[in-house]
């Protein structure tokens, strides 16, 4: 089965391209058509895990990322969807495996609300996040537990929205990072500063981990109006 | 005095939501909650609700090497 063949039609579309890395985005508005399509294109195991999500909006979200992320790896790599299987790391991040080998290419995907990223680059480790931007009572409790004390005191000069806006876009950019590492929270996400032009508004710049710098990343913030996103790709 | 059990139980049910719905109950304590569609930002939340509750310490790092809900509450009552 191709995308051409789904009768809902793709629910992905580009979104960005930075450097060599391109990111596209999912549609996860309810919409049971397209979800039932999706379904067809995972494996046993993947609709063993679909079918384990108790809430609806959990399921849907899996589903059609899954979905869209198998339809495009499939079209990059010029496999089939049935050759093609996921691996994951020792926190849980997701590789390609096709035909039984684990595949080079770096991928990440995330999903919140109604919108959800894939990015995939050619080599390099790569992580994306996108949140949707919900106004929350516990922004302050958030802010100690994962931002630095440079950081928040960036974030003590704002208020209201754009306070809001710039946590958001911290947050995003922080777990890109350390879902490039593919380490998750796992690591300690307050040990380390989103360089200080981006945390005034720039979108773009360069990165390095206090404890591993010879390892240089992107950093670009893909958050719009509808969203708050990041990507961080490891460049040679 | 409630269990340790009880007392994440009420916790997860009286402040997790997944979409603006409580989390399905009962909840699964041998998953984690990610695994229950509960997005990070909220299971960072969380790990400082149970910081207050519990008088405890843990940070966001040391939630996330918790793979289970059962390991959390067994870290708690060790
Ligand atoms: C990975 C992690 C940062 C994702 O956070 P999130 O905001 O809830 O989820 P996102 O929508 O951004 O990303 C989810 C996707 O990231 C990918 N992913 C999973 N683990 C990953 C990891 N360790 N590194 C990079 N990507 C990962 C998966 O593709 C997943 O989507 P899928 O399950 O539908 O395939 C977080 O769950 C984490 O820290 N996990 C590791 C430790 C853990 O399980 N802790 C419990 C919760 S803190």
């Amino acid at each position: 089965m191709t995308v051409a063949d789904s009768a809902a039609g793709c629910w992905w579309r580009p979104f960005r391209e930075i450097g060599d890395a391109v990111v596209i985005h999912i549609d996860l508005e309810a919409d049971s058509t397209r979800e039932g399509d999706a379904l067809t294109w995972l494996n046993e195991e993947e609709k063993a895990r679909w079918r384990r999500y108790e809430h609806q909006g959990a399921r849907r979200r899996f589903a059609l990322c899954r979905a869209a992320l198998r339809a495009i790896l499939c079209d990059q790599l010029g496999c089939q969807n049935e050759r093609l299987e996921f691996g994951a790391s020792d926190h849980g991040k997701p590789f390609a495996v096709v035909n039984g080998r684990r595949h080079p290419i770096s991928f990440n995907v995330s999903h919140s609300g109604e919108h959800g990223l894939v990015a995939f680059a050619p080599k390099g480790r790569l992580g994306v996040d996108v949140e949707e931007r919900v106004a929350r009572r516990d922004l302050d409790v958030l802010v100690t537990s994962v931002l630095s004390l440079g950081e928040q005191s960036e974030l003590a000069l704002k208020s209201g929205c754009d306070k809001v806006h710039l946590f958001f876009s911290l947050w995003t950019i922080k777990e890109a990072l350390i879902k490039a590492l593919g380490k998750g929270f796992s690591l300690d996400v307050s040990g380390f500063e989103v360089p200080l032009a981006m945390r005034r508004g720039v979108v773009t710049s360069t990165f390095r981990f206090p404890e591993m710098p010879s390892v240089r990343w992107r950093l670009e913030n893909l958050g719009n109006d509808r969203f708050a996103a990041a990507i961080a790709h490891e460049q040679f | 005095m409630s269990s340790t059990e009880d007392r994440i139980r009420q916790l997860v049910e009286e402040n997790l939501e997944v979409d603006g719905q409580p989390i399905a109950q009962p909840i699964n304590l041998d998953s984690n909650l990610s695994d229950a569609g509960v997005s990070s930002m909220d299971v960072v939340a969380f790990g400082k609700l149970v910081n207050e509750e519990f008088n405890a310490n843990l940070s966001v790092e040391d939630c996330a090497k918790l793979p289970t809900l059962r390991a959390l509450i067994d870290h708690l009552d060790a």
